[in-house]
């Protein structure tokens, strides 16, 4: 400490100590806040459709495009040290040989961010229901912060369409049975640790209370054939299926 | 002149303190930088905002190195009795009993 650069490191040196100490400390303050999250999944409607994996493949696949309903309460999932929590719905079919893990794909997801996260574009703007939205909800629309109607671990979704169709890798989807609809969850914390969806309850943490749809089965090709619906716009960037062709009303065969 | 003019320049950029200052300074450090974090995660945790523990725990780093890094008198209250070089002039130094000093 006898000349101006050691103190300099050694106040620094000690900064990183307590920034260390208390960064871990505010991962573990976490333990300590109860969580009770809630959710259910229904179906809505499943159809079976047949496409390509892209517009100049020959390979034809089958596709399931499944609407849901949602309602969850995972606004205890909100802590201090939340930055935001990943919310993901997966579908769950067996496998046709015995013996083989299910197979899980991801159907819809969104980016729900605490009140502590910056404004990113990624993030889920929840649609305001029609009952509540007012004339000039129009004008706030172009905002560039757009106000969700819920606090952010609040989802009411009826018939909403997925995100993306899910395929199989064998191709082939109609007439699978026991399919169902399961709600996962990634909380990415400010500091500490990534946590996922608990089942069980561990502590001041219950597990999730509900969550998961009865379950299904997947029609065959072409019943209950509509517009597909798929999420079109920045949502829907990632879609696979007819992405150069969009699929008009009524038209794809 | 252009020497004094360096050694002046040298003393403050090195910013020399005695031993009781280097002490002095060492608990400072410890003390407010401690009090820094533990404050920074109280309030944060009372106001359930995160931010405000980073801007507490900022501020307070910010204050420990304002308040140790200049060599304040403070620092400098007890100054070593050094021996003079022509105190030392008598002194005879052997270094394997051949005479250097």
């Amino acid at each position: 400490m006898h000349s101006s650069l050691v103190r300099v490191q050694n106040v620094f040196g000690f900064f990183t100590t307590v920034a260390f100490t208390v960064a871990a400390v505010i991962a573990l303050s976490t333990f300590i806040h109860p969580q009770s999250p809630s959710a259910s999944v229904q179906l809505r409607n499943v159809q079976i459709v047949r496409g390509r994996p892209h517009y100049y493949s020959y390979k034809k696949e089958e596709y399931a495009h499944i609407k849901f309903d949602l309602d969850t309460d995972l606004n205890s999932l909100f802590n201090w040290n939340t930055k935001q929590v990943f919310l993901y719905l997966k579908a769950i079919y067996p496998s046709t040989k015995a013996g083989q893990p299910a197979s899980e794909a991801i159907i819809w997801d969104a980016i729900l961010a605490s009140d502590s996260a910056p404004w990113h574009q990624n993030h889920y703007n929840h649609p305001v229901p029609k009952s509540k939205s007012k004339p000039k909800s129009k004008k706030s629309a172009k905002d560039k912060k757009a106000e969700s109607p819920y606090p952010p671990g609040e989802i009411h979704l009826t018939n909403q369409r997925p995100k993306y169709q899910i395929t199989d890798i064998t191709g082939k989807l109609q007439n699978r049975t026991d399919v169902v609809l399961e709600l996962g969850w990634n909380v990415q914390p400010w500091v500490g640790a990534l946590v996922w969806t608990n089942k069980k309850t561990y502590g001041a943490w219950e597990g999730l209370q509900g969550g998961v749809s009865s379950s299904f089965d997947f029609p065959e090709v072409g019943k209950k054939m509509k517009d597909l619906e798929t999420e079109k716009g920045k949502e829907g960037h990632r879609l696979e299926v007819g992405g150069e062709h969009p699929v008009r009303k009524g038209g794809r065969a | 002149m252009a020497d004094q003019l360096l050694d002046q320049v040298r003393d403050a950029v090195e910013g020399q303190i005695d031993f009781e200052g280097q002490r002095l300074a060492e608990m400072i450090t410890t003390v407010l930088l401690g009090a820094a974090g533990i404050l920074a995660f109280f309030v944060g945790f009372m106001a359930q905002d995160i931010k405000l523990s980073v801007y507490i725990g900022l501020a307070g780093t910010a204050l420990t190195f304002v308040a140790v890094v200049p060599p304040w008198p403070v620092y400098n209250k007890n100054p070593e009795g050094w021996l003079s070089s022509h105190a030392a002039a008598g002194i005879t130094i052997d270094v394997d009993g051949q005479k250097v000093g």
